[in-house]
């Protein structure tokens, strides 16, 4: 593609949530307070999308439980390319408050590369943000890297 | 001859239909997420984001599902947006384009006014996912409702312009005459068009095929990168048509001055007509259960044009 136009790409991210077993919190922090009206992500051209096929950047939440693992890895095999994923709270970077426990298969980069880590049990809206900020640059590298 | 058929070409390729209503369609698309957003008290996204978002999708790989039926996933799109485009070059626009010459007929437009629809149907069906399923015969169940007061709306304005069926005659009539906007005896039947075109365009109430929580964007799900571009495309123009036709229906009001003044002053009708319409919409109502918005096409918008029918056959 032209590179004139491959600098608006990366205006566009399209935002995947994943639930890989969360507590909720961490969702409720997306779904609610930093992706929605108050801090208003839109006009960076962030949208959530439904399908997994339209995801850009891809939200992980959650510490990917034993029952959950198969379904989570297969979501992520149906994202197209080129994606970015972000974790989102401790749980999917140590497992959390619920490390060590019997039915945890985490931590997640064990099997989907992670690009941005957020840490906090939930983070604050604004660290959500800064991760998508973060991935939105990343994204935009890679972009231009498949010139 | 050749003349007529040059013109015909100008107007699906250039202007109004090609690339005249893609970029209207989607400037409007995007100024129709600035002021849902400003109703929300948010800033919203640049007027251009549709256009980003267009350029982003052109440049993701394509996933075509295994078992999908493969010709018609990758045809459906693009048969929404020529069938949408063709739309577009057929509505006139008052004191600027008079329509191809002998292809203006408010009956030739509702057929083809159903292929975007059709192209959601079948993209959804032949994805071969439960969702693009159940997407489908929502979208199919929406379409039958929205058409009822469609037809009698289209038709309750072809009797009061002395039975004129082409949309110039119909144009011509009111720039005689004075707009329909302002005819008593019309004002029902364009307020079934107002609840038609979010009907058609799954805005608010009606957002119903396409919903995201429920049935995870529905005939969209499994489209990918350009495809999906496609489809977006389709929308942005569908959009545009809705509008025009609108404009052309009830309120196609001249100002002296030719061209230059006239099709600013359609677009600000159009726009007008989409805040209303479409964001206003939106932005203050939530989606309705499918049989609920069946219904409510049935009892509300249809009698609604029903009035206006019987009206203009009493008074002609
Ligand atoms: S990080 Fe904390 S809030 Fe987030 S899912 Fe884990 S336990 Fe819940």
């Amino acid at each position: 593609m032209h590179k004139y136009l491959k600098q608006f790409v990366h205006k566009s991210p399209w935002l995947y949530r994943i639930n890989a077993g969360s507590c909720n919190g961490c969702d409720v922090e997306l779904a609610t307070t930093a992706l929605i009206p108050r801090y208003d992500v839109e006009r960076l051209g962030c949208k959530y999308c439904g399908s997994p096929r339209h995801a850009d950047i891809v939200l992980i939440s959650g510490p990917l439980t034993t029952r959950v693992k198969e379904r989570v890895l297969r979501v992520y095999e149906e994202i197209p390319h080129p994606k970015v994923t972000v974790a989102v709270g401790i749980c999917p970077i140590s497992g959390g408050v619920f490390r060590d426990s019997y039915s945890i298969e985490g931590p997640m980069d064990r099997y989907i590369p992670i690009d941005v880590n957020v840490p906090g049990c939930p983070p604050r809206p604004q660290a959500i943000m800064e991760g998508i900020l973060k991935a939105c640059e990343i994204w935009k590298k890679q972009i231009m890297e498949v010139a | 001859m050749i003349n007529d058929y040059i013109h015909a070409g100008i107007a699906l390729l250039i202007f109004p239909g090609g690339l005249f209503a893609l970029a209207t369609g989607l400037l409007f698309k995007g100024m129709d997420r600035i002021a849902v957003a400003r109703l929300q008290r948010r800033v919203g996204p640049p007027v251009l984001q549709p256009v980003f978002d267009i350029i982003k999708l052109s440049t993701k790989e394509i996933l075509i599902p295994e078992s999908a039926n493969d010709a018609i996933f990758k045809l459906a799109p693009m048969m929404g947006l020529m069938g949408s485009l063709v739309c577009a070059a057929l509505v006139p626009i008052a004191g600027v384009w008079k329509g191809i010459p002998g292809a203006g007929d408010i009956f030739v437009l509702l057929y083809l006014f159903s292929l975007p629809a059709l192209a959601f149907m079948f993209g959804g069906s032949s994805s071969s996912s439960p969702f693009g399923a159940i997407g489908f015969s929502r979208e199919m169940v929406i379409m039958f409702a929205y058409e009822i007061p469609l037809l009698a709306t289209l038709l309750a304005v072809a009797v009061r312009a002395d039975w004129s069926l082409s949309l110039d005659g119909i144009i011509a009539y009111q720039t005689a005459n004075g707009p329909f906007l302002l005819d008593p005896v019309m004002i029902p039947a364009f307020l079934a068009y107002l609840l038609f075109i979010p009907g058609t365009m799954g805005a608010g109430l009606f957002d119903i095929p396409e919903a995201e929580e429920e049935v995870i964007e529905g005939p969209v799900l499994e489209y990918s990168g350009p495809l999906l571009a496609l489809f977006n495309l389709m929308s942005a123009v569908k959009l545009m048509v809705v509008l025009s036709l609108g404009v052309a229906l009830f309120f196609p009001l001249l100002l002296p001055g030719g061209i230059w003044v006239n099709l600013p002053f359609h677009l600000v009708k159009c726009l007008v007509l989409m805040l209303t319409a479409v964001s206003l919409f939106r932005a203050s109502t939530g989606r309705l259960r499918i049989d609920q918005a069946f219904i409510f096409f049935l009892k509300y918008p249809s009698s609604l044009a029903y009035v206006s029918l019987l009206g203009a056959f009493l008074l002609r």
